[in-house]
């Protein structure tokens, strides 16, 4: 009976997972970035990159999101409205930091009005450097992170040592 | 009218309240005046119908100075006034507001009191507009010796909005995380049923403090943050910043250069111009033109990165001239991608003025008159589209406009759909530009030596980036790097003019409105601001429900 | 646990999992189409499965200020007025299982059910946004009702009958999208009202109300909607088919015209611009309801003409 169940509950789980990894709901914030991001992750959707080819679709209300993209170091005024929206996003969900400046600040390092990068703010699983990455580095990024999803191992955390405030 | 007898029309106009002219560069005029005589010169040259408010540029003039210098800049044509105050250096000294004759000045406004600590005497809204909401009281980052530690979070002042019935009435936030905004701004439109009733708005989300920080980097560095103001339109950000660097250095681009620098502009503006019309077709439920649009700005990107190596922030522009040259090849392949979108942007424009269903929702939707965008200050095709006369290309030509002019392109009826028009139109001529650029190269270098440090100084330089004029202030002391550098960007003009026009709209049309007029968070956004319910402010209730009925006779009408 | 039994009850529900299935492919379909239409590839053909499993197997955020009853009912009574209606529907050209006399008004107001739950679930949600849905949902409902009712009613009355079976049959002798083309566009139009589809979708205009009625919804909620929509796709374009396409006959030329109906109606998603709610209403009033009338005055005067 026991054994029966385990192996009812495992195939129950390898169906999630997979359903999971084939069906990633994105919702983008922008917490203080300078647009070049945003663009390049809105171009994922037309017709060249086209993301809805992995199942990836654009929501707009957090509560239908798995993964949260990010953009841009985290500007004190958008700090409460990124906690916010990621605490209304139901689990499991993703945080993905797109971007240098989400990664580490980027050019805006020591700007008074910046709280830090992404991970000072939320748990990023996954990290897209370039200023700004190119559509494919984005799909990439974000397919990698749906490889860990089925191995059911999280990507290694990267721990960013932040310069000395300028 | 040339530029000298401008100057000189100033001059007269502002001679009762002078204190002391300069004529620093030879299409501008400095005049000294009080602070109380502020209100009185700014009517005498609204009187004379002399230019628009382009900027106000706050500064610290430091400790030894003991004085804080508040200027505000106007334009015409290439002539550019400006007023300049100076104030004791001390909490809150008072400057008379002048929002009541100039709409737009409210922003400006805003900015001098939360970043330098002026107290505006008579400004509309007083209230925290410019830093986040847990900024310290009496902490102004534009003050020689403001530092970050300073800035420490305190208890914030406003809480977030709550849940609002008011009545039958509802407010409904947009932003700042909204799929319609793809960068953060907070707008609340409260609303009768579907009616647009009052608007305001919060900006800030993306507020990084670019300004002070460009007087902690060498000039050199400044160059490449300055790119990151703006993603999409970055090439504008570099070259005003190189133009004004160039100019107080005294440095001569190249005529190469100055080619090339115009072609990448020329080639932004196509791509954001396609950007746009694509999140604006968008914002109408037209994903499909979306696409299309989207797909064809991809053949830019390729030849921006063909010619520059990076698809968003070029970073071509070195000081003193352009990194990469274009050779024979490169301009083949030029050609070859225009011969293909101009195709693609007649088929567009021809889409926008004629498909019934996209019409539906464009025409006649954000009507601005042509007296309603001098009187809002409003800026590049947004004013176009209401047939004002306004593009730094050609009323203030730079660079290689000199040596090859474009042509101005206006609308008449000032509604969403002239705007779409003008943009489109204005891309045919853009591709034209880029043609004989490119066919007409100049022989030359591409960059000459830059000094290090640059000679003490000040100087504007206007660009007409693809919203409209972007403003540069820039103030050298002599070292490696900038005293003070004072951006301000078309999108905050245009605001006013949106903010004003969405009362007895539907809430369908906002989107399509905040769209119309291509704003930019991040440019907007090394700055807040806020804008007061402006329900009573331009509108009477009475007004509201008459313009409300007239509307939607016309949406019978269209039916 | 909790999931999987809902899974699996849902799985093995009476009308079951064929036609949820079904139902899928048709929305996939659908996606795929537009996706073609838009230069694009679009999404693989499992596509709305996983997305409905993963939904499924999300945590469930239940708002505060929300009616415990209402927000957890709703979404099984949308769903299971959507497959309900299915039992008197010829879906996918199988004869209905359930018939008698009438039947077609129940199966209309069961597929109604659905756009009903979505707007109480709205006004039942306490953010402003799914008020403004709910609003705009009912608001759409009451335009496009009565013209499509009118539109069904067209064939019902050629053939003498409200017994969805009966009618079918009759019109597999009488091909009724040529003697009443104007029922014909405007029960195809009243569909795309009724399913809330591009250039109809202001009850869930993104780039105004972020996700309308639904905003609020996550997991199974969010999940058992999606279900009945597709669910509701697959009926509504049966009973079209059937009525206005000749009938049942063989099953696979009748999931032929389905899928012909259903390429039209993504052309013309992907043609238009969203219309305001008050243009919709205007619409519908003005062209639809006035039009669906005038047939049923001709076929009335006929029919009399002709006995």
């Amino acid at each position: 009976m026991n054994v029966h169940q385990n192996y009812v509950n495992n195939l129950m789980g390898k169906i999630t997972t997979w359903a999971r990894v084939n069906s990633p709901w994105a919702i983008h914030f922008n917490s203080g970035s300078c647009n070049g991001c945003d663009i390049e992750i809105l171009a994922t959707l037309t017709p060249r990159y086209d993301i809805e080819r992995f199942g990836i679709k654009l929501r707009g209300s957090p509560r239908h999101a798995d993964v949260l993209i990010c953009t841009g170091p985290v500007t004190r005024q958008a700090r409460e409205r990124l906690l916010r929206t990621y605490e209304q996003m139901p689990e499991p969900k993703f945080v993905v930091a797109v971007g240098s400046c989400g990664i580490s600040g980027g050019v805006f390092q020591g700007c008074y009005n910046i709280v830090g990068h992404i991970d000072e703010v939320l748990p990023v699983d996954a990290y897209i450097p370039g200023c700004p990455p190119r559509p494919e580095a984005i799909i990439d990024g974000i397919v990698k992170l749906l490889a860990h999803l089925q191995n059911g191992t999280r990507p290694e955390p990267i721990k960013f040592v932040p310069q000395e405030q300028v | 009218m040339t530029t000298e007898t401008s100057l000189k029309r100033a001059t007269e106009i502002l001679a009762p309240f002078s204190k002391g002219n300069a004529n620093p560069e030879t299409n501008r005029l400095d005049v000294d005046i009080e602070a109380s005589d502020l209100p009185a010169a700014t009517s005498a040259l609204m009187r004379n119908q002399w230019g628009y408010l382009s900027a106000i540029t706050p500064t610290d003039l430091g400790k030894e100075m003991n004085k804080l210098e508040v200027i505000y800049h106007f334009c015409e044509g290439a002539a550019i006034t400006s007023l300049r105050i100076h104030l004791p250096r001390e909490d809150q000294p008072d400057i008379p507001s002048i929002s009541d004759q100039i709409p737009v000045a409210s922003f400006f406004e805003r900015e001098l009191g939360e970043m330098l600590g002026v107290h505006v005497v008579g400004t509309p809204d007083s209230s925290r507009l410019f830093l986040p909401d847990d900024w310290p009281d009496r902490v102004y980052p534009l003050r020689e010796d403001f530092s970050v530690e300073q800035a420490a979070p305190v208890v914030p002042r406003a809480t977030l909005p709550e849940i609002g019935r008011v009545g039958n009435k509802f407010t409904v936030p947009i932003g700042p995380q909204h799929p319609a905004l793809k960068e953060p701004g907070h707008f609340e439109f409260s609303v009768d049923g579907e009616i647009i009733t009052g608007a305001r708005m919060r900006l800030g989300y993306v507020h990084r403090g670019i300004e002070k920080a460009t007087e902690k980097r060498n000039w050199i560095q400044n160059l490449y943050l300055l790119e990151r103001i703006c993603g999409i339109c970055s090439h504008t950000h570099t070259s005003a910043y190189a133009m004004g660097v160039e100019k107080l250095a005294q440095v001569e681009v190249p005529r190469r250069a100055q080619a090339i620098r115009e072609i990448i502009a020329g080639l932004e503006r196509i791509h954001s111009h396609l950007l746009w019309l694509g999140v604006a077709a968008h914002e109408a439920g037209f994903d499909t033109l979306f696409m299309y649009s989207w797909r064809d700005r991809e053949t830019v990107m390729d030849l921006l990165e063909t010619l520059t190596g990076n698809r968003v922030n070029y970073s071509i522009i070195v000081l003193g001239g352009v990194k990469h040259d274009i050779a024979a090849e490169h301009s083949r392949s030029i050609h070859t991608a225009l011969d293909y979108l101009e195709e693609r942007i007649r088929y567009y424009l021809h889409i926008v003025t004629t498909d019934a269903s996209f019409l539906q929702r464009t025409r006649g939707i954000g009507t601005m008159t042509l007296e309603e965008a001098r009187h809002f200050g409003a800026l590049g095709p947004t004013a176009r589209a209401s047939g004002l006369e306004r593009d730094v290309r050609i009323d203030a030509p730079y660079g290689a406009y000199h040596y090859f002019p474009v042509s101005l392109i206006t609308g008449e009826n000032g509604d969403l759909e002239a705007r779409f028009e003008v943009r489109m139109k204005e891309l045919l001529v853009t591709c034209f530009t880029i043609r004989t650029l490119v066919d007409n190269l100049p022989p030359g270098e591409l960059a000459v030596r830059f000094p290090r440090k640059i000679p003490a100084g000040e100087t504007i330089s206007r660009v007409e980036a693809p919203r409209g004029e972007a403003f540069y202030y820039i103030k050298s002391g002599g070292g490696e790097s900038p005293l003070r550098i004072k951006i301000r960007t078309p999108s905050l003009c245009n605001w006013t003019s949106v903010l004003n026009k969405a009362v007895g709209h539907q809430l369908a049309d906002v989107p399509m409105l905040i769209a119309g007029m291509d704003p930019c968070f991040s440019c907007n956004d090394r700055m807040i601001t806020v804008r007061r319910k402006n329900d009573l402010q331009t509108f009477s209730w009475s007004q509201i429900r008459e313009y409300g009925i007239r509307k939607y006779a016309a949406v019978r009408e269209l039916k | 646990m909790n999931i999987i039994s809902s899974l699996i009850s849902l799985m093995f529900f009476p009308a079951g999992i064929s036609l949820i299935l079904s139902g899928m492919l048709y929305e996939w379909a659908d996606r795929k189409l537009v996706a073609r239409f838009q230069n694009r590839i679009g999404p693989r053909w499992f596509q709305p499965l996983a997305d409905t499993i993963k939904l499924l197997s999300k945590e469930e955020i239940k708002p505060h200020g929300v009616n415990n009853l209402l927000f957890y009912g709703l979404p099984i009574v949308a769903l299971s007025g959507a497959l309900t209606a299915a039992l008197y529907t010829p879906v996918i050209g199988l004869t209905p299982t359930y018939s008698f006399q009438g039947d077609l008004i129940v199966a209309l107001y069961l597929l109604s059910l659905l756009t009903m739950c979505t707007g109480l679930a709205g006004w039942n949600g306490a953010s402003r946004f799914s008020i403004i849905g709910a609003t705009r949902s009912l608001t759409q409902l009451f335009a496009y009702e009565a013209p499509f009712l009118l539109a069904l009613l067209g064939p019902a009355m050629a053939a003498g009958t409200w017994m969805i079976k009966d009618v079918s049959t009759y019109a597999e002798s009488h091909w009724m999208f040529i003697s009443q083309p104007v029922g014909f566009v405007v029960a195809l139009i009243g569909l795309m009202g009724k399913l809330e589809l591009p250039p109809f979708d202001a009850p869930e205009a993104e780039t105004e109300i972020v996700a309308g009625a639904l905003t609020e919804y996550s997991g199974r909620g969010l999940a058992l909607f999606h279900i009945g929509k597709s669910v509701e796709l697959v009926v509504a374009i049966s009973l079209v088919t059937a009525f206005y396409l000749g009938g049942i006959g063989n099953p696979l030329v009748f999931l032929l015209k389905t899928l012909i109906i259903l390429l039209f109606m993504s052309t013309l998603q992907s043609m238009l611009t969203r219309l305001r709610i008050d243009q919709t209403v205007g619409i519908w009033w003005r062209f639809g309801a006035l039009l669906a009338l005038l047939q049923i005055l001709v076929i009335v005067l006929l029919k009399g003409w002709l006995s």
